[in-house]
């Protein structure tokens, strides 16, 4: 393959003119932008030579260059540029145009190495700051990942402080394996585990007696970044781009870079926003009257009294709507940001400091999260470069008790049976009286119970890059990135005996004690070998490893001391531990040619073994391979119309590891009267579990127009996954509830379109626009074991299913004649926009619209309300049975599950924000002041009918779109100002 | 050239240090069942016996609520879970699901006993650290366990059968009918029994008190070998079997084994527990309890009037199921008072029923109630019979299973207009492959 390389390589020699002799001299120049701004930090390079230098604060360089010599200039955010200098300019101004289509990005494509997005054969989505952060920002690092990502179905598990969401890029990648990208920050691996808090122990939401579910509604530890601090986000959807990450990348790879610092006067940023916090929408509760409340129960006796409660409560002007006391408050919210940076030709620094402190919709719950970073670069000689990267967060979440419960406890279950004219005030000595009507007073739960979730989390890496030999052609360096993810969770769930559920355990305390270690390191040598300017090879080579150690302990206290937490003050102590540890060892190679800078072609393979396979010795094989073709850099079509058209596509495969454990029969501890005692797990291991293997395809047309104001991206992909992993459902009688097993083959179809747009570019007004249009469709091409619904709550209520020549995601359930398909939680399609209007360079308004067409949910929350008689439209008739419409839909469940799985589409005004810069400030120290005022989430429209149509009440995993008494979603307007020194 | 040479030994060194190791970490949580395949200690052996027993109780309350609600003994009343109103009672025309927690979840939880007997026969088998009389006691023990979790299943699917062999998980026997399944769960006792005879028992057992030893266990084996017996209409064995038992017309009522309950680590409560008067989680008598009972009977006591009634989806009812009254109150597994049903309903059918009166009136005065003094026919002592188990073994999984045997579930209270009375569950969704 190299020889027929340098074979074309050398045909293309001869064409070259010949280089005339050199004669040194200096020149100066100023780089600035479209409007007579300097440009910082631009770097200038002379072509073919090792020569170059960088713009100083002013914009300005200085460079010794031979006679006829041809510079590059590039810097992040403009389009590149070629100036040919020869002996008569000595002094240049150069202006670079901003790269409104983002070819000139740089894009990581191999573990140590980078192409320009024009040559690039993958579509990696990005995110800038100022996208992910500067529109208006979330509470959340994930929740700011929303609406943002094409290719990607982004489902927010509820509207709890502290976040809790599920990425899926290009459809569902596995079924029971991990659905969830790899988050790489600076080179670590970030973990994002979701740890219960073990409130199954109190909700019975799953039964069987763990004290932990799917359904604890726990937050994913990605969370804690905090989005400030990020410079760019990339998102390697698939196998065709994330090959090279290997054993852990099938789901995709977020790549994730933090702010540096630059050289030259240190910069001081201060920022502060205050905000509030309000649900997006509440349900409303049924208006009663004697009658309806006395239709409350068949007992006649009991009717009355219910009839005179009602009365009594009404005359008393005591009729309250308790799930706007529950859910209806405002949270104030408050984020201060410091941020240091600046540093000189060896040195560089960005540090910052930040805290934000929200409340909740539900009283005494929020979010607050504190967090340092410190990134240096150091030039430890002109050869040797290091860079560091630290993170300190401290964050803790109060997420209340939401989701589904099977004792009537979490917020929305009590809510559901409790009518308006309940009485659930305290008394005047602060005593809560018994909900009557349900098994919680939900006020007295929200007053005396605590959910929290506390982090402190370190992250820090380590780059190292060093260049082992350098001469006019090649280029060899050493490139090494590694560092850890330590963090220690607690979480504090606290149910004194005084509430009224606590009759039984007279008081509960669950504490949680989790640990985990995440290290990493790549280490490679990248060889840049450019015989002519016209061609050059990239080949890398290198190993990783990564290492996970997990270490949870759940202790649950029954009967605890009044007024204590503590475990020990208690008269009963259940505790359970969970560890879990994985080494994965890689090796890789890849190889880039680049070919007149117009034909990239890349080929790369990974071997990788991992301890949690069923043979851990055994080494995987991940191919890759791209070509993408340039046609206006080849020539083949004249500049005109187009100025950049490419042909571009790629392969790749990528696995899965099995979930820790899966290769393991276990016998779990029951004991019994003070004797110690075991019983078999009910989940069967496969000592010869394997990797499910992703093997994606992709291909795609970019192009750009009048001048790259106007640029299309178009993709479409294949994604296969084989041999995906599933925990089958063996016959019950064989004592195992499920067993592991590589259960069968699944496709991923999709297609990707962008968009990238400047409409108006005068002197007065800028606009910026990008328009996404993505789907997606799944089909289960292969299964092996037998399919039964799983994942939700059975054909009565709706269930997923996979099903060999279905969609993975559809929705099975009764349709009134059997079982049959009732709808899918795939969307239809997807589309987003984002833009940016910019009036006199000053006021600039952004804007985040988000469309998810289709895609369906399994709606139980309306239900919980009619089965409870407290739906608001309860009484109204529009059914053919003439019936009230709480009462016909009671009366179809156990025949007809239709009405609960309903079509969550939505257009959503994702983020809104309005800023305006003053520049021009009497006060010396003070560069510029920026204000502004924001909205996220505030707008939706959407024939869903519970609170919000992005729920999850079974976290991230494969059923997202479950709604059952979730947290309600909630939106946010925020003021912003934020003043630079 | 030279220096991509030494790059290269670099790496091949690097490779050859950092990966010639490769890492297993093992089950970092728990013991595998491999481990305890091969020789296992009698510590082993004893947490498997401890598991088993412990095991016994897991969803043990949708058994007893399946059985209760079906059986027309009371409601469960739940505003999270309206599936004990609706699917249990057939409401709105609706069917019983066969992927529905109410069969799922006890059917799995009896099977995974059965799976840790049979872990357990394996294991005392292949055992060389333990003698032949202590392999008899465990294996014994495992197989009478094992009949009586196969039991509690059939007793739930009936017609629809339910799996004998099940050892082997990736080839399990067939489904057999009822008829088949009651003989299979009496061989099975009946070669426990034998495997008592000279045993040796090497563990302790927690609900088990005074029948901790080798006599004790046959005992136990024989009272529930006595059950099957009436299920299979061999009234002359279950005489046989109760004479075997810890069957005594004039012992204490209670006297036999237990689910019990504690607060101790790794323990379990009573499932069935809940307190008085609650709200929204609640266990109520069906009304037909408390307008059926004779005046004086103190069996009233087992459901208690609420301050206020409770009702859900048109049901409705002034007394909560008092059986189970504190979180650490055991369930029985089997005991004396229904023996003594046994031997009622056993004399009854083999027409000596001069002793069935004797039976059913010893039931009858230790509940406060007068001696019977209805006809002595078959017809009327087995109704009578059947009432005394209906408040003698209330909410103790038997009214369905009795109406049932007797084939009178059309005589029970329909509640609601389109409400069925069911006589079977399918079989769970994962056994119709």
């Amino acid at each position: 393959m190299r020889k027929l390389f340098l074979l074309i390589a050398a045909c293309l020699c001869t064409m070259l003119p010949a280089s005339l002799f050199a004669q040194n001299k200096t020149i100066t120049g100023k780089i600035i932008d479209a409007k007579g701004a300097p440009v910082v930090n631009a770097s200038i390079i002379v072509k073919q030579t090792t020569q170059g230098t960088t713009t100083d604060a002013e914009g300005k360089f200085k460079l010794s260059v031979s006679g006829n010599a041809t510079l590059l200039i590039s810097s992040a955010g403009f389009s590149s540029r070629t100036i040919k200098i020869d002996a008569t300019i000595s002094d240049l101004q150069i202006k670079l145009d901003e790269d409104v289509a983002r070819l000139d990005e740089v894009v990581v494509t191999g573990l140590s190495t980078t192409v320009k997005r024009k040559n690039l054969a993958n579509a990696v989505a990005t995110i800038s700051s100022k996208e992910l952060d500067g529109v208006a920002p979330a509470q959340t690092f994930d929740g700011a990942l929303e609406g943002k990502i094409s290719g990607a179905y982004i489902n927010a598990n509820s509207g709890a402080p502290g976040g809790g969401i599920s990425v899926k890029l290009r459809g569902v990648t596995s079924v029971y394996g991990n659905t969830q990208p790899l988050y790489i920050l600076d080179g670590v691996y970030v973990d994002n585990t979701a740890t219960s808090a073990g409130l199954n122990a109190i909700t019975g939401a799953a039964s069987g007696g763990s004290p932990t579910s799917s359904q604890d509604n726990p937050s994913s530890r990605i969370a804690d970044l905090r989005a400030e601090d990020i410079e760019n986000i990339e998102i390697l959807k698939g196998a065709s781009a994330a090959a090279i990450y290997g054993s852990k990348a099938a789901a995709g790879v977020v790549i994730i870079t933090t702010k540096r610092g630059k050289q030259g006067k240190t910069q001081i940023a201060v920022s502060q926003d205050l905000g509030f916090i309000k649900a997006r929408k509440l349900l409303g509760v049924r208006t009663f009257t004697a009658e309806r409340a006395a239709s409350l129960s068949s007992d006649s006796a009991t009717s009355a009294g219910l009839s005179a409660q009602f009365l009594a409560a009404q005359s008393k002007g005591q009729i309250y709507d308790y799930e706007k006391e529950v859910y209806g408050n405002t949270g104030f919210a408050r984020n201060t940001v410091v941020s240091v940076s600046g540093g000189n030709e060896k040195t560089t620094f960005f540090f910052s400091a930040a805290q934000k402190d929200e409340g909740g919709i539900v009283k005494n719950t929020g979010y607050r999260n504190s967090s340092f970073r410190l990134n240096l670069d150091h030039k430890i000689t002109d050869n040797i470069k290091i860079g560091i990267s630290t993170n300190y967060i401290n964050s803790s979440a109060d997420r209340g008790l939401t989701g589904n419960d099977n004792a009537g406890v979490s917020l929305g279950i009590a809510l559901s049976s409790t009518p308006s004219f309940a009485q659930l005030h305290p008394d005047a000595l602060g005593n809560f009286p018994n909900n009557p009507f349900a098994a919680s007073n939900p006020l007295q739960t929200i007053a005396l119970m605590q959910n929290n979730e506390s982090t402190n989390r370190f992250i820090t890496g380590l780059s190292v890059d060093a260049t082992l030999q350098k001469s006019s052609t090649s280029v060899t360096k050493f490139i090494a990135r590694g560092g850890f993810d330590f963090y220690n969770l607690v979480t504090t769930a606290l149910f004194p005996s005084t509430l009224q559920f606590q009759a039984v355990n007279k008081g509960t305390s669950i504490q949680g004690f989790t640990r985990n270690l995440d290290v990493n390191y790549i280490a490679s040598l990248v060889n840049t070998f450019s015989p002519t300017h016209n061609l050059s090879f990239t080949t890398s080579a290198g190993l990783t490893q990564e290492n996970g150690d997990y270490n949870n302990l759940l202790n649950v206290a029954t009967q605890v001391i009044a007024g204590q937490s503590n475990v020990n003050e208690a008269a009963a102590l259940n505790a359970t531990q969970f560890r879990s540890k994985y080494q994965n060892n890689g090796i890789f190679v890849q190889e880039e040619a680049s070919i007149v800078d117009a034909i990239t072609l890349t080929g790369g393979v990974r071997f990788d073994r991992s301890s949690n396979n069923g043979d851990v010795g055994k080494y995987y094989t991940y191919p890759k391979a791209g070509i993408s073709w340039n046609l206006t850099r080849m020539g083949i079509i004249k500049d005109g119309l187009f100025d950049n058209v490419k042909l571009r596509t790629a392969f790749g495969q990528a696995t899965n590891v099995p979930a820790y454990g899966s290769k393991f029969t276990s016998l779990v501890a029951s004991n019994i009267g003070g004797n110690t005692g075991v019983i078999v797990g009910t989940q069967e291991g496969e000592p010869n579990i394997k990797p499910e293997r992703q093997t994606e395809f992709e291909t795609g047309i970019d192009f750009s127009l009048l001048k790259g104001k106007l640029s299309f991206e178009l993709t479409y992909y294949n994604k296969d996954i084989f041999d995906f992993l599933m925990l089958s459902n063996p016959p019950a009688s064989s004592g195992f509830s499920s067993s592991w097993a590589n259960a069968g083959n699944l496709r991923n179809r999709g297609v990707e379109l962008g968009l990238n747009a400047r409409p108006i570019s005068s002197r007065n007004i800028t606009w910026n626009t990008s328009v996404n249009f993505w789907l997606n469709r799944s089909l289960v091409t292969k299964l092996t074991i037998p399919s039964v619904p799983q994942g939700s709550f059975g054909y009565v209520l709706g269930s997923f299913q996979i099903q060999q020549g279905a969609s993975a995601t559809q929705i099975l359930g009764l349709n009134g004649q059997g079982v049959g398909k009732l709808g899918d939680a795939e969307p239809t399609f997807q589309m987003n926009t984002y833009n940016e209007i910019t009036f006199f360079n000053k006021l600039s308004l952004r804007f985040l619209i988000h469309w998810k067409k289709g895609g369906d949910n399994v709606n139980l929350t309306n239900l919980e309300n009619d089965f409870g008689g407290t739906s608001a439209d309860f009484d109204k008739v529009t059914n053919k049975a003439g019936l009230p419409d709480g009462i016909y839909r009671i009366s179809q469940i156990g025949t007809n599950a239709q009405m609960f799985v309903q079509d969550a589409s939505y257009l959503r005004l994702r983020e809104v924000g309005l800023y305006y810069t003053f520049n021009k400030i009497p006060v010396k120290f003070i560069k510029d002041v920026r204000v502004g005022v924001s909205l996220n989430n505030f707008v939706t429209i959407t024939k869903y009918k519970g609170y919000d149509p992005e729920v999850s009440n079974f976290g991230t995993g494969f059923s997202t779109g479950v709604d059952v008494d979730p947290y309600p979603a909630t939106k946010r307007g925020d003021f912003h100002i934020s003043v630079d020194f | 050239m030279k220096k991509n040479i030494i790059n290269s030994t670099i790496i091949i060194i690097i490779i050859f240090f950092s990966y010639s190791c490769k890492k297993d970490y093992g089950n970092l949580n728990s013991p595998t069942v491999e481990a305890f395949l091969s020789n296992a200690t009698t510590a082993e052996l004893n947490n498997l016996v401890s598991g088993t027993e412990s095991g016994m109780r897991n969803n043990i309350n949708f058994y007893l609520d399946d059985a209760g609600t079906l059986g027309r003994e009371g409601y469960r009343f739940s505003n999270s879970e309206p599936r004990y109103v609706t699917d249990l009672l057939g409401a709105n025309d609706g069917t019983l699901s066969n992927s529905n927690f109410y069969i799922t979840s006890p059917w799995a939880a009896r099977y995974s006993v059965v799976k840790n007997c049979n872990i357990l026969i394996q294991a005392a088998t292949n055992s060389a650290l333990i003698t032949p009389a202590q392999k008899s006691g465990y294996i014994g023990f495992a197989q009478t366990i094992k009949a009586y979790e196969l039991l509690m299943n059939l007793n739930l699917t009936d017609t629809n059968g339910i799996r004998i062999n099940v050892s082997d998980p990736n080839n399990l026997g067939p489904i057999v009918n009822n008829t088949d399944a009651l003989t299979a769960i009496a061989a099975l006792l009946d070669s426990a029994q034998t495997q008592f005879n000279g045993a040796s028992i090497a563990f302790t057992l927690a609900g088990f008190n005074g029948f901790n030893d080798a006599a004790g266990l046959s005992q136990v084996n024989r009272a529930i070998a006595a059950r099957v017996a009436v299920y299979r209409q061999q009234w002359a064995d279950a005489l046989t079997d109760l004479s075997g038992s810890f069957f005594g017309l004039n012992n204490d009522f209670y006297l036999g084994v237990n689910h019990v309950f504690g607060t101790g680590s790794g323990d379990q409560l009573n499932p069935m527990f809940i307190p008085q008067n609650q709200n929204g989680e609640v266990r109520v008598a069906h009304p037909s309890f408390a307008t059926d009972i004779e005046a004086g009977d103190d069996r009233i006591n087992k459901a208690t009037l609420r301050t206020s009634p409770a009702s859900l989806d048109g049901l409705s009812s002034n007394r909560d199921v008092w059986v189970y009254t504190s979180s650490t109150a055991p369930i029985p597994i089997i005991r004396n008072e229904e023996l003594i049903l046994i031997y009622a309903e056993a004399n009854i059918q083999t027409n000596d029923l001069p002793d069935a009166v004797i039976a059913l009136n010893i039931i009858r005065t230790k509940h406060n109630l007068p001696a019977y003094n209805g006809a002595v026919t078959q017809a009327a002592l087995i109704t009578e019979m059947l009432n005394q188990r209906r408040f003698s073994l209330y909410y103790e999984g038997h009214r369905w299973i009795d109406m049932r045997r007797y084939n009178l579930l059309g005589t029970l209270p329909i509640d609601r207009a389109g409400d069925d009375v069911w006589t079977e569950f399918p079989l769970p969704v994962s056994e119709a492959q």
